[in-house]
């Protein structure tokens, strides 16, 4: 009954979009009540259709669009296993951050557009995830692509604000480009197969060209080559969105957005299309051929590589950050980087399950890092300041606050009790990542060993930015003279409802395991999966737990008992940690080598001398200019002015046109 | 009489018209000129009409006939303003958008 009413899932807050924009202005708090009632609308009716077609089913709906023959394009709705976790993820994080806006919010002016932005953002992210079709997924990605941008230049006021909207909007078009390029290669490749009659391959009626369906039905048809471009192509496209190395640059920077958007888009959803667009198309990554390393398709372990290498990389940026919002947004990017890794890894491993082992970790980490992020909002809308150094001491104050992102942290940095299985979220996510690139290591030997070093330090670095985090906050003695207090209980509640799914998200792990494992089998795709659990040594389950203890007890030593002097290491002086804070030089590479050197003063500038004085100056104005405009001074003379002279040209040319027309039909 | 005579009379008026807006410099002469070349059509039509017993030519007249009296209402209310503005209607000297 619910799957009937699948598409409001997207048009409820497209609704909601449109009257509190327009509306927003004369209703409550800017109107914030319509899209809280349309996402909750939107919240029931995928849990609804959860339960109806768990544990085996899927929603299927389509209408054509534009085109036709073959290259009929279609809208549709494609509800698996996989985009129903999504849409249940998505739809309930977004309403508990919508409700906690209204309290953050509301100081701010310019609520209804801040709740339309939010609305359209839910609709678009909605709808890319469930959508049928790659043409439709790339078109909503665009369309979260913009909204990302309108909100990270929410406060357009700030200089900073714009200009990060801006890089957000330049860097993620990057892969953007690469995305399209992939869509445009694939639906030349199969064009072409449908054209060729000795592969007898053809779109059933009532399927269309860019489905899924039927990109996975033509993966064995498909050219091994291209496929592992086509691939490498959209997993461009999902590194500039999930700001994978070296497209991560914009995603710190979008932290300039209220907090509440960066909870939103820039941890818990939007960066996560892009291990949903690899984790949607995962059987034509697997299907890659495999000629860098035996046994692992080319793409996947590509995306291996650079998951991996993110998530170490981004973590050691976490470390010496001072916003506290941009330790939070380093730690996104990693934990992005562990779910490319797993897809990358695992899946090279145990097959289809690795889509299982990443969403299980995309759903958990949305769950915690939203709270990390609310959390964070909470302090910043009591103390006034986004800089840990001046905050301290807070604990007696925001108990609520405190106790949840303490949660939080534990859940990030895996914190849990092995061999019973209890623990929070991310330690079941986050573990069973590490495991599988122990696996991958024991699979492959040789370099392949490389990820799970990228996984353990990564996991240590975890542990102790997060824990600086929370200490400098929290413990102490207060840095500076501000007044603050806890925030209020519309802001409160959404905390304590995420703490208890950061908590308590990991036991659903072996369900959820199984319950994704079959959505590639659901969609007619043969994936082999290796079920033969691998026996780890004793270490390798401990280890990841030991890291994140360790970590804890790093950040308690030097940030609570204060048992080291850090100001010798955090110094100036120090290449190691002014690399680290200048983020590896990416914004002066990135901005000033990249934008203004290469692409302004070298590109753009002999772009404008070749236009500018060789087009426009010698062409243009000497040669063609010129004679235009001395024709025209001659042509000019003709327009009299006199009316009697234009009637009397009118009326000869009518009269010659009779004569014409006389002649030439003859007669009297 | 039959269909030439109304056809000649016709070919007169529209050539009585078309000569006062070649001659003509005065505004208001133009718009009466441009009248007589409205009539003349609408006789035509009348004529070709009742010759060959189809009224259709004749609501065309009716038609011509209202949209002329419009015409006329506008033509003239222009040449007042203009009057008011430039204290002239002769068209010789209303040619500032010339060159």
């Amino acid at each position: 009954m619910f799957s009937d009413y699948a598409a409001l899932i997207v048009l409820l807050p497209v609704i909601a979009f449109v009257l509190t924009l327009f509306l927003g202005k004369k209703l409550y708090s800017g109107g914030a009540l319509l899209p809280i009632a349309a996402i909750a609308g939107s919240f029931i009716i995928s849990l609804g259709i959860f339960f109806e077609i768990y544990p085996g089913g899927m929603v299927q709906q389509s209408i054509p669009w534009f085109g036709n023959g073959i290259s009929q394009m279609n809208m549709g709705i494609l509800i698996d296993p996989l985009a129903i976790v999504m849409l249940m993820m998505v739809s309930f994080v977004s309403l508990l951050i919508h409700i906690y806006a209204v309290g953050y919010m509301s100081h701010d002016p310019a609520k209804p557009r801040y709740f339309a932005e939010t609305s359209l953002f839910t609709a678009a992210m909605l709808s890319v995830i469930l959508s049928d079709n790659i043409l439709q997924f790339f078109i909503s990605w665009e369309v979260v692509g913009l909204c990302s941008f309108l909100l990270i230049g929410f406060w357009y006021h700030k200089p900073s604000a714009a200009a990060a909207a801006k890089k957000a909007f330049l860097v993620t078009r990057i892969g953007d480009v690469l995305f399209l390029a992939g869509i445009v290669m694939l639906y030349v490749n199969l064009v072409e197969i449908i054209n060729n009659p000795a592969n007898a391959f053809k779109i059933e009626p009532g399927n269309f060209l860019l489905q899924f369906k039927t990109m996975f039905e033509a993966i064995p048809l498909i050219d091994k080559t291209q496929l592992t471009y086509i691939t490498l192509l959209f997993f461009g496209g999902a590194v500039g969105k999930s700001g994978q190395f070296p497209l991560h640059g914009w995603l710190p920077d979008a932290m300039e957005g209220p907090t509440t958007v960066s909870a939103l888009i820039h941890a818990a959803t939007m960066v996560t299309a892009g291990v949903y667009l690899v984790a949607r198309t995962f059987p034509m990554f697997f299907a890659t051929p495999a000629t860098i390393m035996t046994g692992v398709p080319d793409s996947l372990l590509i995306v291996a590589i650079f998951g991996g290498f993110t998530a170490l990389f981004a973590a050691t940026m976490g470390l010496v950050m001072n916003d506290i919002k941009r330790v939070l947004a380093y730690s996104t990017v990693s934990q992005l980087g562990y779910m490319m890794l797993a897809l990358g890894t695992a899946g090279a491993v145990v097959g289809a399950q690795a889509v299982g082992i990443s969403l299980f970790h995309l759903v958990s980490h949305a769950f915690f890092k939203a709270l990390l992020f609310l959390c964070a909002g909470s302090v910043i809308h009591a103390v006034g300041t986004n800089d840990i150094r001046e905050m301290g001491g807070l604990f007696n104050k925001m108990k609520i606050t405190a106790t949840t992102m303490l949660i939080a942290a534990l859940a990030l940095a895996g914190i849990g009790i092995p061999f019973i299985n209890i623990g929070t979220a991310g330690f079941f996510s986050k573990d069973m990542i590490i495991e599988k690139s122990f696996e991958f290591g024991e699979k492959t030997g040789g370099w392949g060993w490389i990820f799970y070093g990228f996984a353990i330090l990564a996991a240590l670095l975890t542990s102790i930015y997060i824990f600086r985090l929370w200490f400098m906050a929290f413990t102490g003695k207060p840095r500076s003279e501000r007044h603050s207090h806890e925030s209020p209980n519309v802001m409160t509640v959404p905390l304590m409802i995420l703490a208890l799914f950061a908590l308590f998200f990991g036991f659903s792990q072996t369900g959820f395991y199984g319950y994704l494992e079959k959505n590639f089998e659901l969609m007619g795709v043969e994936i082999a999966v290796h079920e033969e659990a691998a026996q780890l040594p004793v270490i390798i389950i401990l280890l990841p737990v030991i890291v994140g203890v360790l970590g804890f007890l790093i950040s308690y030593a030097i940030y609570y008992k204060r048992m080291i002097d850090m100001s010798k290491i955090i110094s100036s002086e120090n290449p190691l940690y002014k690399l680290l804070l200048n983020r590896y030089y990416e914004p002066k590479i990135g901005a000033d080598l990249i934008g203004v050197k290469l692409t302004h003063d070298v590109v753009a500038q002999s772009g404008e001398f070749v236009d500018r004085k060789i087009i426009d100056g010698l062409v243009i104005d000497s040669i063609i200019g010129n004679t235009i405009f001395k024709i025209g001074e001659i042509i000019r003379k003709l327009q009299t002015g006199v009316v009697q002279n234009y009637a009397s040209i009118t009326i000869l040319g009518v009269a010659l046109l009779l004569v014409l027309l006389k002649l030439k039909l003859g007669g009297v | 009489m039959g269909l030439y005579s109304y056809l000649l009379i016709s070919i007169i008026i529209f050539t009585i018209g078309v000569y006062g807006i070649i001659t003509q410099r005065s505004g208001i002469k133009i718009l009466m000129c441009i009248e007589l070349l409205l009539n003349s059509a609408n006789l035509n039509l009348v004529a070709f009409s009742s010759y060959n017993g189809n009224s259709t030519g004749q609501v065309f007249a009716l038609f011509s006939i209202a949209i002329a009296a419009a015409e006329a209402a506008i033509g003239f209310a222009i040449l007042v303003a203009l009057f008011r503005l430039r204290d002239t209607i002769n068209l010789d000297n209303i040619n500032i958008l010339r060159w």
